[in-house]
């Protein structure tokens, strides 16, 4: 069991994701830098969908009440294990009565916790993440008490070489989407060539963009959407969809983020800079 | 020469194809993409998910489409072999309880003197007709229903409210529809469903389908607390077909 002491700006449970029934309206979810989620999970040689904790900006203080083994990863957020600090991307062996302090995040905007056999929460629809409506919690607040189970041996060794991502990197790769043909071409311009920055709004549904696009396109039938679409409302503001976005939609589609572009854009937040780096799959 | 596809193919992302039907959406439509969705799962088993809108098709993979022009050509060839003439025996339609008293008709008052129809007029108007579930989507269970008596059209309000409560009952625009959850939203509220909408713990967590239809049966205040207190209320669902 894991005691929850402090639970941090914004932590929730997330594996993979929800698969199966997004055609009765239900979110993907999952952890929003897989990447980094991944990793976490390689390091313990885990089941890869087993649960893990992400941590947003500001992580949690956690008890933990029995002994195992666990990975940080993603976002680097500096952390204390009995006021000792400990090193990001290896297995971290924690003994019973333990207690692990994270920071806020230096650089990143996601940090992972792996642990050894996942955290065993319930599954609801064939997963772990939380979900507002879905799960019973949808984040991890200061009562929360987080089962797993007890295994005595240490992870085997994995055998991975460190793959290195730049969080402050601002290109993301697109795909031009369905509507982006309707784009005149001084707003594909804009969108070829600015910078953009993110609003403050931005969560697990969607990141808004400060930056307007100048034109305005007709709504469009609802018709379904992906993790990394970017809308365009009608007041011009871009909306990128991220892991928890509605599965339909009805603003135009203008561009499609490739996966890797999704990754990279979980991990950033309020302020930080982006442009898109546009390709067609036709 | 070979007829021209109804719809078009864009390819959306690396690992999915969207097909888009260029026209307005109707039932002959509905029935079209519905067919060809199951085929779809019937014969591509590799699929990961399929995901469909008024006039759209979503299918997704889980690796990245190697040879989109082969996928392609199976999927057409899929599409010329379907027998359309065959109706779908597994529609079924389902009539839901709703109460449009009190508490519940948050806005019956507005859209009696906006509509200039009395209350009884605008329940006898929601309640009569037969209801489409063109598809599931913006929350877990929430249908998209076509089917409005056009006199019920209403403008959404101009600034949503934060909570509207489960099983609410609502006209926006020109779509009518129930909340499955306590969700916000700008859409005018005349009645609400003891019901539930989306259970995820039942193994079909939502009774309704794409291409179903519904109707909605009024129901006194008394009725919808005996519903509601009920330890299955969804046996007061009734379902034909």
């Amino acid at each position: 069991m894991i005691e929850i002491q402090n639970a941090g700006w914004y932590t929730t449970i997330q594996d993979l994701g929800r698969f199966g029934h997004q055609s009765l309206g239900v979110p993907v979810s999952g952890a929003m830098d897989l990447i980094a989620f991944n990793w976490a999970n390689r390091l313990l040689n885990n089941d890869p969908n087993a649960a893990c904790l992400e941590m947003t900006i500001k992580g949690p203080s956690l008890k933990f009440h029995q002994a195992t083994h666990i990975a940080i990863t993603g976002a680097l957020m500096p952390a204390l294990l009995n006021f000792n600090p400990v090193k990001m991307y290896e297995p971290i062996q924690i003994n019973k009565g333990d207690i692990l302090q994270f920071s806020t995040t230096k650089g990143g905007c996601r940090t992972y916790l792996a642990l050894l056999g996942g955290l065993q929460t319930e599954t609801v629809l064939g997963s772990k993440s939380q979900y507002k409506g879905l799960t019973r919690q949808h984040h991890i607040d200061k009562k929360s008490l987080i089962p797993f189970q007890e295994i005595p041996f240490p992870p085997k060794r994995a055998k991975i070489k460190k793959q290195l991502i730049n969080y402050g990197d601002l290109k993301l790769e697109a795909f031009e989407g369905p509507e982006y043909h309707l784009l005149d071409t001084a707003s594909k311009n804009t969108l070829k060539k600015k910078k953009f920055s993110i609003s403050q709004n931005n969560n697990r549904m969607g990141y808004r963009l400060n930056e307007k696009i100048m034109q305005q396109l007709p709504q469009i039938w609802t018709a379904p959407t992906l993790p990394g679409i970017v809308q365009l409302t009608p007041d011009g503001t871009l909306i990128i969809l991220m892991r928890d976005a509605q599965v339909t939609g009805g603003y135009p589609r203008i561009l499609q983020l490739s996966d890797d572009a999704l990754n990279l854009l979980a991990q950033k937040s309020t302020r930080d800079r982006i442009k898109f780096e546009i390709t067609s799959l036709q | 020469m070979r007829k021209s596809l109804p719809f078009a193919f864009f390819h959306m992302h690396p690992k999915a194809l969207l097909l888009e039907w260029q026209q307005e959406p109707n039932t002959e439509l509905l029935h079209e993409i519905n067919c060809f969705k199951t085929t779809v799962k019937n014969h591509l088993k590799e699929i990961h998910q399929i995901t469909q809108g008024y006039c759209t098709l979503l299918i997704q993979w889980k690796n990245d489409l190697e040879n989109p022009a082969e996928v392609k050509a199976k999927l057409e060839t899929l599409f010329w072999n379907i027998d359309f003439s065959k109706g779908n025996e597994k529609l079924k339609h389902w009539t839901i309880p709703v109460c449009y008293e009190g508490e519940f008709a948050l806005d019956l008052e507005e859209l009696s003197s906006g509509l200039n129809l009395s209350k009884e007029e605008i329940i006898s108007l929601h309640s009569q007709p037969t209801y489409k579930v063109f598809f599931i989507g913006f929350l877990p269970g929430f249908l998209y229903l076509e089917g409005l008596d056009s006199r019920l059209f209403f403008p959404r309000k101009k600034t949503p409210r934060l909570e509207i409560p489960k099983g609410a009952i609502a006209i926006g625009g020109k779509q009518t529809g129930i909340y499955p959850a306590l969700s916000p939203g700008g859409w005018q509220i005349l009645g609400n469903t003891p019901i539930p909408l989306f259970n995820p713990d039942k193994k079909n967590p939502c009774f309704a389908a794409s291409g179903d239809t519904l109707s909605f049966d009024p129901i006194s205040y008394e009725e919808y607390q005996l519903i509601l207190k009920a330890k299955n209320p969804t046996k007061y669902l009734t379902k034909k077909g």
